[in-house]
């Protein structure tokens, strides 16, 4: 667990070590809010203050926790994985006693985790502002731990989706894949009540709900403690799927002799 | 000369064409994908101040072909910052061109030249594309790609100021992107005032719509007026800052 | 009719804040004049003016004081109007496009400079002959070795016939051979349709090869003007012999050369090249002596600065060696 631990506290450090863009982001996390919070609001507002049995303060609470998630994804990351992987990092990854690729898991996260907890508390302060206190004090306990996890899902899958890019060659496109993904089947943009039935059920068949749309859901307002387990058995999937992404990849690359 | 520098980008697109294709086929996902949240949520929620989806899909269409024009035909004004702390402008001062002009048609971003096939789709397929409302669109969207431009302008030209290499551009660019992809009317008090002043999306996307569905001349004063004062103000801007440039205050180089 | 003049021209910068401000005299009132066809180097150490005098005389920069002229225009001011008339190679920025070939860009550089289309496709196929290019032209760029790439951006910064070449650390980068043929073409150029050329650098061999007049300059001052035949007689002429020998000999004698320093078996020689030739000091060493390794190099810039002022008495009245 040491190793681990302390992976993920240098990740936390790097993420806090460059202040001015940590209040960039966190600044346009704030701006994506208002936005959003206009538009729903407006929504809410046309439909007799509830669109999809979600109130406006449920709303602005979902959006909060549905955008402060994902704020932690880097970009970068799907390419650099991408990259490491031809560069035969996997390989030297083998020989090394503690798992690499773990450890860097754990470091991603610490990074990650930090910026959320900045977005989540600068987002808290501003939707309480301009909404109202969180609708369901119980819920809202359980999403931070879904948030969390939320997280967790979405370094791991970025991992799956580096091991990928690295199959296609083209990072960038595997980067916008996932992005979209997560955006609309993710119930980033929307909360998947709003989907018809037939997107519903195909974004529940996919991992990405476990990203947003789970500590999201919590936060609004809603008592479903069987998202976490959900989120618990999507990480494993996606845990055990980007372990055989790289896996193959590090095959592929002594067939190519790269 | 505009023509041979499109001819000329264009050949240099076509020499790394498969990832010219992926490129701007993501990024058609990409347009696609809001085309998708926002029949979604119209279904659900329908109309919203005015606004449904019909008209939403006219502002997305106007902004894709904002920034088509803005960041594909004119690549540059994006980056005028890094242009700028580069000393790239010494290559450009030599010649007998106007700095300016020159640096706007110099470099086209192939990919984002998507947007311009994009959003002139997107209207003809959900802007009720009537002979008056398709003039004013391409009218408009020109006014609003130049508000955009002058906009982008204007934060790279701080760098003669300021220094640094020209972060403040992408973000502007980025605020003013999120602020001009959403119908005008859902935002009050300061959010509108900003967006009707500091970082003017109300002219990029908010008033052309509202021009295309519903013309005024008063409206389209408005429009024309602001374009203007923005290109003025970008182009004086760019002046004090070259002259400052040249005066070498903002030397830092060994 | 003077390309070039310049008078009392400065340029200092201010850098730093508050107490930390330091004022720095990157140019301190360089005056000399450039007549038409002629072929100057501006030599100088890092940090000496070079680039800043160019900028200033290519009309980018304004001056803090002084006046300069470029073909009778006044650089800063009517920049445009000069730009028509004057070339510019810096050798770490490229004219041409990169994916496509130096023809392509050709296309475009003819738009900017309005060259009448057939004045144009006579002009190309001139410098094709002149340059030994015809070949490279209808490449891409990024295929070409950085050797020819050069000789593609001279034809480019030509191509509108500049009537003055400026050119910036042309050579950086480039291996010996292609050193030398730059070189070549440069004069070519200039003996073909009389441009002058101004060209700066810190590569003394390219003062040798290239230039008839030579000016140094050192922390912004110009420290030496004349001729290069002079300059090679009074302080070009020495070169300097590196030689590693199997074991140390016994005692080192040789015509024309004397030992500098000794360290084990290697010694280090300088040669007085009016004495002797390189070539019989080296055929003499390698004749008698077991020589392991050997290499010939020039007097570095900065030696030769120092011989400056010591040969020039004036200068060294005027200004105090730093």
């Amino acid at each position: 667990m040491g190793p681990y631990l302390s992976a993920a506290r240098s990740g936390a450090r790097r993420a806090l070590a460059n202040p001015a863009e940590l209040g960039v982001r966190v600044l346009f996390y704030i701006v994506v809010l208002v936005v959003l919070v206009a538009l729903w609001g407006a929504a809410a507002e046309a439909n007799g203050g509830e669109v999809a049995a979600y109130s406006f303060i449920a709303l602005a609470w979902y959006l909060m926790v549905a955008e402060a998630s994902v704020i932690g994804t880097k970009p970068r990351l799907i390419e650099q994985i991408g990259t490491d992987i031809g560069g035969g990092m996997v390989a030297t990854e083998m020989l090394k006693p503690i798992s690499v690729v773990s450890w860097r898991i754990a470091s991603e996260l610490g990074e990650a985790g930090a910026r959320l907890l900045c977005a989540a508390v600068s987002g808290a302060v501003f939707i309480t502002a301009v909404a109202g206190p969180p609708p369901h004090w119980g819920a809202l306990g359980l999403a931070l731990p879904s948030m969390l996890l939320a997280v967790t899902c979405i370094v791991v899958a970025q991992h799956l989706f580096g091991a990928i890019s690295f199959w296609l060659g083209d990072a960038k496109s595997a980067w916008y894949l996932f992005q979209k993904l997560v955006f609309l089947t993710g119930g980033m943009l929307l909360p998947l009540q709003i989907f018809p039935p037939w997107l519903e059920t195909l974004s529940w068949a996919l991992p990405f709900w476990t990203m947003a749309y789970a500590p999201a859901r919590l936060a609004s307002g809603h008592l479903e403690p069987w998202i976490l387990a959900g989120q618990l058995a999507w990480l494993a999937v996606l845990a055990v799927a980007a372990g055989i992404a790289f896996a193959a990849g590090e095959r592929r690359l002594q067939v190519g002799g790269g | 000369m505009f023509a041979l520098t499109l001819k000329t980008a264009l050949l240099e697109a076509w020499t790394a064409r498969a990832s010219f294709f992926t490129q701007v086929t993501f990024m058609i996902v990409n347009d696609l994908v809001f085309v998708a949240f926002w029949f979604l949520f119209f279904n659900r929620v329908g109309e919203v101040r005015g606004w449904d989806a019909a008209r939403t899909l006219t502002l997305l269409a106007i902004l894709a072909t904002v920034t088509g024009i803005a960041l594909g035909l004119c690549a540059n004004a994006r980056h005028l910052g890094e242009i700028i702390s580069s000393n790239e402008l010494d290559a450009v001062l030599p010649l007998p061109v106007d700095p300016l002009a020159y640096l706007l048609v110099r470099r086209i971003d192939t990919a984002l030249l998507g947007d311009l096939v994009f959003g002139p789709a997107l209207f003809l397929i959900f802007g009720e594309p009537t002979w008056e409302r398709t003039t004013i669109y391409v009218l408009v969207s020109l006014c609003g790609a130049a508000v955009l431009i002058s906009f982008l302008l204007m934060l790279g030209s701080l760098t003669f100021f300021m220094g640094g290499r020209g972060e403040q551009v992408e973000l502007g660019f980025q605020a003013i992107l999120i602020l001009s992809a959403y119908p005008i009317d859902l935002f009050t008090g300061l959010t509108k005032v900003i967006m009707f002043t500091a970082v003017p999306a109300a002219f990029i996307t908010g008033v052309p719509t509202r021009l295309v569905d519903d013309f005024s001349w008063s409206q389209a004063a408005l429009l024309l007026t602001v374009t203007a004062a923005s290109m003025l103000g970008a182009r004086a801007l760019f002046r004090a800052g070259l002259q400052r440039y040249r005066s070498g205050a903002s030397w830092s180089r060994a | 009719m003077l390309a070039i003049e310049t008078e009392g021209l400065s340029k200092s910068f201010v850098t730093g804040r508050g107490r930390a401000r330091l004022e720095i005299d990157a140019v301190h009132e360089l005056s000399l004049s450039v007549a038409a066809g002629e072929r100057l180097a501006f030599i100088g150490p890092n940090g000496a003016g070079k680039s800043t005098s160019i900028k200033m005389l290519t009309g980018i920069l304004y001056p803090s004081s002084g006046s300069a002229r470029v073909l009778g225009y006044v650089p800063w001011d009517e920049r445009r109007a000069l730009g028509h008339h004057i070339g510019t190679l810096f050798g770490q920025r490229s004219q041409l496009w990169f994916e496509l070939s130096p023809r392509q860009s050709f296309a475009l550089l003819t738009a900017i400079y309005r060259i009448e289309k057939n004045a144009a496709a006579r002009r190309i196929a001139e410098l094709a002959e002149l340059l030994e290019a015809a070949d490279l032209f209808d490449q891409p760029v990024r295929s070409l070795s950085l050797g020819q790439r050069m000789r593609c951006e001279l034809a480019a910064s030509v191509l509108h016939e500049p009537r003055v070449l400026f050119l910036d650390e042309p050579t950086i980068g480039l291996d010996l051979i292609a050193k030398q043929r730059f070189r070549d073409m440069v004069t070519r150029l200039n003996e073909h349709k009389g441009t002058t050329l101004f060209l700066t650098s810190h590569d003394v061999s390219d003062i040798e090869q290239v230039a008839k007049r030579v000016v140094v300059v050192n922390h912004g001052r110009m420290i030496y003007d004349d001729k290069v035949s002079r300059m090679r007689r009074s302080i070009l002429s020495t070169k300097l012999i590196e030689v590693r020998f199997e074991s140390p000999p016994q005692a080192l004698s040789l015509q024309g050369a004397h030992v500098l320093k000794v360290s084990g078996a290697g010694y280090k020689l300088v040669v007085d090249t009016e004495q002797r030739s390189i070539r019989e000091v080296l055929d003499e060493l390698l004749d008698n002596y077991r020589v392991a390794d050997i290499s010939v190099l020039d007097p570095p810039l900065e030696e030769v600065i120092e011989r400056i002022y010591d040969v020039s008495p004036t200068q060294k009245d005027k200004w105090a060696p730093t």
